[in-house]
Order: C-alpha cells, then sequence, then structure tokens
C-alpha cells in the first residue's frame, strides 16, 4: 500500500509538477515541429539532467514524451505536415476538416480522444502490465512478420481511388525503406555504389518532403485564393459525440497499448493500424474517410497516446523498451543509478508507481494545454498563402536538416517533395509510400529471422505457423483482410464512395 | 560536393579561432556518439562527459550519430577540423571495418584520448533450455546438430566473434545464427524463446539473469566475473580459450590525428579525471564493465593488439570481406 501511494508523489512536490507542466507543454510544440522529435529532445535531456535526481529528471523526460507524441498533431491537421510519424494518420482526415473551416474543431476532438487514449494506456500498464509483458514476449519473428504483412494490406484503406496505383507507391515505399546497408548482413542494397545512399535515406526526410513540401507546391498553384475561414464556436466536443465514438475509441486504445508494448514497433504503426481498423468497422461514417471524417481522428489519436503507456510496460517490467523513446529512458535510469530490468519492480517499486502518477498528471496537462490556445493555433491556416507556403518550406527545412543535422536529408526532403507533388497530381496516393517505408524493415528483418531460424525450410516455417495459437490467428486475420480486398469486393466499395464524395 | 564546400568554409572559420591550447576549449566542443541514444556507448559516454566537462572548464555537446555501423560518424569526424572542437565517442566496431568492407578508415585515423573500459562477453541461454552449463551445451549441439538458434548482431559484432572463437576452439559447431539488430533486441528475443543462447556483453545481460529470466553458461574470461561470481569461465571448460581470452567490445574518446599536442593531453586528462569519478566507476562496476581509462601509447598498443586478435579471428572463420593481410594488419605472435 505504502508503494502505492508513491503514485501521488507528484503532487506533494511541487517542483515535480511543474516540471511535468514544462515537459508537456515544450513536448506538444516540439511534437508539432517535423523533424523536432521527442527521441531527439529526451537525449538531449539526458545530459541536461544529469546531475539532478532521478524523480525530477523523469518528471521532464515523462512530459516531454506524451505532450510530444500528442503535438504532432498539430502541425497535421493545420497544414498537413506531420509533426511526428505517430501523426500521418491524423493528417488524412484532419487536413481535410481544417479546409472545411473546421480546425478548432479538429484539435478538440483530437486533444480529447489523445487524453482518453493515453489514459486507458497509463490503466493497462497500472493494472496488467506484466501480463502485457509476457504476452508482448510470445511474439516471434514470424508472428512481427504476419504484423507487417497485415499492416501493407493497410494499403487499400489508404488509397483512395486506383488500388494499382495504391500498391504501387506502398511498394515504392518498401524499396525507399531497404536502401542503405542492410541492417543484418551490412550488404549495401539499392545505392547504386553512391555514398550518399549508403546510410540509407531518412524516413523522416521522405515523410516531410512528401507530406510538406508537396503539399506547399500544391497550394503554389492557387496562391491567391482566400483562406477558409475557422469556425472556433465549437471546440471542445460534446458529450453526445464522445459516447458515440466511445465504442471505437476503446478499440482503438486497445490496438494502440498492444502495439506500443511491443518491442520493435511503436506509436507510428499504431496509429496506422488503428485507422484502419476505424475505417473497417465504421458502417456509415458522417463524411467518407479521407474527406474530414470524425472516426479517422478518433482512430490514430487514440492509439498513438495509448501506445505511450503500452511502450512503458516492457520497459518497467522487464528492462526492454517499447519504443526508441522508452530505450533512452531506460539509459537515463542506468546514469542514475538504478538498474532497469526485471528486478526493478520487485527492487524499487517506488519507481513503477511513481512514473504512473507521472504519466497520469502529463495527460493531464496535455488535455488542459491543448484545448486552451485553439484560438491562435488555428490562424496559422487563416494566414495568406504568400506567407504560409514559405513558411512550410522554412519548416520543411529545418525539420528535415534537424534528424541527424545533415544537409543531404534535406536534399533528400526537396527530391520526394518535387516527386510526391507530381504523385498526387497523377492520382497516385502518398499513404502508402510511406506506410511502406515505416513496415520495410519491419517486414524484411522478421521475414529473414524467421526463415533463417527455419533453417531456410517452407514447410516447417507453416508448420510453426499453424502449431502457434498467436501466429494461427495473425495468420488467419491476414487471409480474411486479403479476401475482403478481392478486386470484385473493392470495385464494389469503390463505386459506392466514388459516387457519395463527387 | 556541397558538403566539402560547407567543410571548408567551416573550416576556414575555424582556423581564425584557432588559437593556442593556452584558451581551448574557448567554445563548445562537439561529441559525436557512433551509436544510437540508450544503447552501452551512448551510456558510458553521457556519463563520464560531464565529469570531464568539469576539469576542462568548457561544455561537450553530444550528438547521436548514427548509420553504417558507426561509419557514418568515424567519416565526420576525421573530415572535420583536427583542432580538438570535435571528439569521436565510438566502441571497437571501427577497428573491422577494413577487413568487413565497411570502410576504408578506422581508429588509425584517430588518437585516442582515453579508452575507458571494457566490455566482458557471457555466453545465455533461455531459461528453459535443457542445459545448465557451457558443457552441456555442447553435448546438446553435438546430439542435435543444426536445431541451436544463436543470436547474432551482425558480422563484426560481439556475438560473431564470440560465435567464431567458439567455431575455432571447439571445431565447427552446426548452429543456426539469427541475426538481431543488437543485444537489446536479441535478449528480447531470447527471453520470448525464438533464440535458444545469446553471446553478449555481461552489463546488457545482468538484469536479465539476475531476476532468473535468462541462464547464464559461461563468461568469456580467464576467471569469473564478480558481479556473477557463480558462472564458472570459459576456461574452465575449454583451455583453448585462454590464447584468445581476455576480448571485449571497449568504448573509447577519440580526436582526428594532427590535434595539437597539448590539446590532446588537456582532454586526456580531463577524461582521466573523469573516469576517476565514483559516480562513474560505479556505473562501470554496476554494469559489468571493466574500467581501463588508458590513453598514449599504452592506448595505442591496446588498439592493435585488438585489431590483431579479432581480425585475424573472424578472417579464419571465413567472416571477412578482405585478408587483414591486406591491410598491413599483422597476425598476431607475427
Amino acid at each position: 500500500m505504502e508503494t502505492l501511494l508513491a503514485i501521488f508523489t507528484i503532487f506533494t512536490q511541487p517542483q515535480l509538477l511543474l516540471l511535468v507542466g514544462i515537459g508537456t507543454f515544450a513536448g506538444i510544440y516540439i511534437g508539432a515541429i517535423p523533424g523536432l522529435s521527442v527521441t531527439m529532445a529526451v537525449s538531449i535531456l539526458i545530459s541536461f539532467t544529469f546531475s539532478w535526481d532521478v524523480y525530477p529528471a523523469i518528471s521532464l523526460m515523462v512530459g516531454i514524451y506524451m505532450g510530444g507524441v500528442y503535438g504532432g498533431s498539430r502541425t497535421a491537421i493545420l497544414l498537413n505536415i506531420p509533426g511526428a510519424p505517430s501523426a500521418i494518420a491524423t493528417a488524412m482526415d484532419g487536413y481535410p476538416m481544417a479546409k472545411r473551416g473546421e480546425a478548432g474543431q479538429a484539435i478538440g476532438v483530437t486533444t480529447v480522444m489523445s487524453f482518453f487514449g493515453g489514459f486507458i494506456g497509463i490503466l493497462v500498464l497500472a493494472l496488467a502490465a506484466p501480463f502485457v509483458s509476457d504476452f508482448a514476449l510470445t511474439f516471434q519473428p514470424r508472428d512481427y512478420m504476419l504484423l507487417a504483412i497485415l499492416g501493407i494490406l493497410l494499403v487499400g484503406s489508404l488509397s483512395s481511388g486506383s488500388l494499382v496505383k495504391g500498391i504501387f507507391a506502398g511498394a515504392f515505399g518498401i524499396a525507399i525503406g531497404s536502401v542503405g546497408r542492410d541492417p543484418l548482413t551490412f550488404t549495401e542494397r539499392l545505392t547504386f555504389d553512391l555514398q550518399i545512399m549508403q546510410g540509407g535515406i531518412s524516413f523522416i526526410a521522405v515523410m516531410i518532403g512528401m507530406f510538406g513540401v508537396s503539399e506547399a507546391l500544391l497550394q503554389l498553384q492557387n496562391v491567391d485564393k482566400v483562406a477558409v475561414r475557422q469556425k472556433i464556436s465549437k471546440i471542445v466536443p460534446s458529450f453526445a459525440t464522445m459516447r458515440k465514438h466511445l465504442p471505437l475509441s476503446l478499440q482503438t486504445s486497445t490496438i494502440g497499448v498492444i502495439i506500443g508494448a511491443l518491442p520493435g514497433t511503436g506509436g507510428d504503426i499504431a496509429a496506422l493500424m488503428a485507422y484502419d481498423h476505424a475505417k473497417r468497422v465504421t458502417k456509415n461514417p458522417e463524411r467518407p474517410f479521407g474527406e474530414g471524417a470524425m472516426e479517422g481522428l478518433v482512430a490514430p489519436e487514440t492509439a498513438n497516446n495509448a501506445a505511450v503507456g503500452g511502450a512503458f510496460i516492457p520497459m518497467m517490467t522487464l528492462g526492454i523498451p517499447g519504443d526508441a523513446v522508452t530505450a533512452i529512458m531506460i539509459g537515463a535510469l542506468f546514469i542514475h543509478g538504478l538498474n532497469p530490468g526485471p528486478m526493478l519492480m520487485i527492487d524499487q517499486p517506488d519507481m513503477f508507481w511513481f512514473i504512473v502518477g507521472a504519466l497520469m498528471t502529463a495527460n493531464v496537462f496535455m488535455l488542459i494545454f491543448g484545448l486552451t490556445g485553439i484560438r491562435i493555433f488555428t490562424k496559422i491556416v487563416e494566414m495568406p498563402r504568400s506567407i504560409i507556403i514559405p513558411l512550410i518550406f522554412l519548416l520543411s527545412i529545418v525539420g528535415a536538416y534537424a534528424v541527424n543535422n545533415a544537409i543531404s536529408d534535406v536534399y533528400w526532403m526537396l527530391g520526394f517533395g518535387v516527386l510526391g507533388f507530381f504523385m498526387r497530381h497523377y492520382g497516385y496516393p502518398l499513404g502508402p509510400v510511406i506506410l511502406g517505408v515505416i513496415l520495410s524493415r519491419l517486414l524484411d528483418d522478421n521475414w529473414r529471422r524467421a526463415i533463417i531460424s527455419e533453417r531456410e525450410d517452407l514447410g516447417r516455417f507453416f508448420e510453426g505457423i499453424i502449431t502457434s495459437p498467436l501466429s494461427l490467428t495473425l495468420f488467419t486475420a491476414v487471409i480474411l483482410i486479403f479476401v475482403s480486398q478481392t478486386p470484385l469486393w473493392s470495385a464494389a466499395k469503390i463505386r459506392l464512395f466514388g459516387k457519395a464524395s463527387t | 560536393m556541397y558538403p566539402k564546400l560547407i567543410g571548408a568554409l567551416v573550416a576556414l572559420g575555424l582556423t581564425a579561432t584557432i588559437a593556442t591550447a593556452q584558451d581551448y576549449p574557448s567554445k563548445e566542443i562537439q561529441g559525436i556518439i557512433q551509436w544510437g541514444a540508450g544503447g552501452s556507448t551512448d551510456t558510458v559516454m553521457r556519463s563520464v562527459t560531464p565529469h570531464a566537462e568539469d576539469v576542462l572548464g568548457g561544455t561537450v555537446v553530444m550528438q547521436n550519430m548514427t548509420g553504417a555501423v558507426g561509419a557514418i560518424a568515424l567519416n565526420h569526424v576525421a573530415g572535420s577540423t583536427a583542432d580538438g572542437y570535435t571528439l569521436l565517442m565510438g566502441a571497437e566496431n571501427p577497428m573491422l571495418y577494413k577487413v568487413m568492407g565497411l570502410g576504408d578508415k578506422d581508429y588509425g585515423e584517430f588518437i585516442p584520448i582515453n579508452i575507458l573500459a571494457r566490455g566482458t562477453p557471457i555466453l545465455v541461454a533461455n531459461k528453459d533450455a535443457p542445459y545448465d552449463d557451457y558443457a552441456g551445451l555442447m553435448a546438446y549441439i553435438a546430439e542435435n546438430p543444426g536445431e541451436v538458434r544463436i543470436g547474432s548482431t551482425g558480422p563484426g559484432g560481439v556475438p560473431s566473434v564470440v560465435t567464431a572463437m567458439m567455431n575455432t576452439v571447439e571445431g565447427e559447431l552446426d548452429l543456426i545464427a539469427v541475426p538481431y539488430d543488437g543485444d537489446g533486441p536479441a535478449l528480447t528475443a531470447l527471453q520470448g524463446g525464438a533464440i535458444d543462447v545469446m553471446p553478449a556483453v555481461l552489463g546488457a545481460a545482468i538484469e536479465g539473469i539476475r531476476a532468473g529470466n535468462i541462464k547464464p553458461l559461461a563468461v568469456f574470461d580467464l576467471a569469473p566475473n564478480s558481479k556473477l561470481p557463480d558462472v564458472p569461465a570459459v576456461t574452465s571448460f575449454n583451455e583453448a580459450y585462454s590464447t584468445y581470452l581476455p576480448w571485449g567490445p571497449f568504448f573509447g574518446v577519440f580526436v582526428p590525428k594532427g590535434t595539437p599536442d597539448d590539446v590532446v593531453a588537456k582532454l586526456s586528462d580531463a577524461y582521466a579525471t573523469g573516469a576517476r569519478h565514483p559516480d562513474f566507476v560505479e556505473l562501470m562496476d554496476s554494469r559489468g564493465f571493466t574500467l581501463m581509462s588508458i590513453s598514449g601509447d599504452e592506448a595505442d598498443a591496446f588498439l592493435t593488439k585488438w585489431q590483431q586478435g579479432t581480425a585475424w579471428l573472424l578472417h579464419d572463420a571465413g567472416l571477412t570481406k578482405t585478408s587483414p593481410e591486406e591491410f598491413g594488419i599483422a597476425r598476431p605472435g607475427e
């Protein structure tokens, strides 16, 4: 019981409360700027907080993490540039809403739903951490591979219009993801013996270019068009809206927690999977997906914030990071003289409850900071295009450079921006390209691990799938989703939705 | 083309600021960490550098520059001005770049400021494995050829060297080597049963061992480690290992060759003092690293010996792209 009280440590020390608040506030803005990532911020903080006590250091990091995951949605909604990879899905319906003058409403829903997702994630962390981490450990390479295939099948739901173009875009993304030295054997792939290709293509540069620059280029075509006036009357979603989306948000939060808890997958994949799930289960959205459906915001935003709690599960119970940020936090705990690992929960249970408390507080701060100042933010969209377009370029260039402090990333970003512009012009969806890049490594590495583990014997590989309940479930899901996307079915769907949207 | 141009411009600007070492450091020092945030190299560098900063009286801004097994960071620092304002904070890998075909530079282009610590490899197994020590594993492999999955982190990584050692000492073992991104993910896979055994760095495995989630088989050293006194040294099972041991990955801070001697001396002194700080000593101890803190000729000798032994071991196991001979790396003892 006494250890449980550690959950309230944060409230008894105003200094800690303040640090969580500052962290969350800073996190929202770091998350909102493409290229400035939470991972980067937290790793800088390690040196910065070196001489501090462990509680204040962790408070600040937790705040930044929670705020940053949410902050990515800001620029995604307002400018169609996801501030972080986990906000890619948010841009798909958030930006169309902003174009209709509903940016305020979109941010409102996003904030409340992020809070809800974050809350579910923390709840699972607090109540079922050992159970979930045991489950996450049972994922074998073949299961990760099946999960990646499941992700690849999202191409269907991320591409509005031609499925063939969507598949092309997805395959292109996978190819981009495999450029550089192959991480398993260090053999060069698709590098054409060029020095610049050896390190691979920065995924963030591709994302910023494809979304940011191509959007700016597209807007250049009608610079003089007057921006849509933003309605800012109903920012906080009504209780009825919340209740309506409750079942969906519970489902997508669950997806978020599990994907977040799996070592090797994080909020970005969780958000995309949740988006796809929403598209599948929502029978009659008020508006079609991709044109400003509320469900298209609810799903990814609950999932990516639920993934935060999820990522802490293996970290706290086993000392295994759930994603890149928790990996750094484990390093921070080491430096502060703790030994993160399976014994941490037993040796220092206070630490666990303290983190739960800090996360909870950060979540509340996120709600407060998220809902205030929306009015000022929506003004961004109302700015004249002659101001906003150069601003997008500036933000994109700074963001791409900041990832690795490499000028070559800026060139990649601009190149992909131009490519993205032409792809949009010819009706190639950009979502699947990013999806391909994200999933490329997961699919490639785990397929090879799985088949190497079975002595490169396909028979043994399938035997493994059939004898494991988890693999069999994932395999069945892959088959079912694949069948539901057969040409006949999708043709019918396109005809149905195509009419509704034009 | 452009990066070179910019580099040249920056260099031009810097020459103006290089005065004497008397006022070194007169501006921020960049510390380029070869590996990602949260990893072993990162943890070691971020915990020793603040103590070194106190001695230096300047700021070291640390930045992770990952990619191509650390070669990107190495090339970056090698191409920077040799004025002591750009430090390379790396691990052992660059000593194998040449033979593995990963690059044409290694620490030969650098002056070691301080080789801080050395890790000890340990062979660990899934907790449900049907063997309890090294001898049991060897017997099991003999009875079940091609069934045991061993974790690896790609060519040149700690597991590949330890596996090469095992193959050399015990004769070719019929194992399945499954590659992972690093020892963290591989140890996770070990606990989940995706792999059966894994040669890891002691510090990375110790918490899992303490909790009973993974089973230690043998320490790859000449004597048991004080952190895990109950785990036998591998030499107690097979004396032949003593030819190659002690061996382990290491961490060090480097500057490009050509850096003024007095700057090198100042940095070496700062890091040597930093490495003696009780907090750092304790961190190294709790993670099972052996503190070295060597510099100058001693460090050069260590690097040469390490490179000779490891490069030839990998070459004899058929894992290298180019023979060490090509690069003038002599076979140990010759």
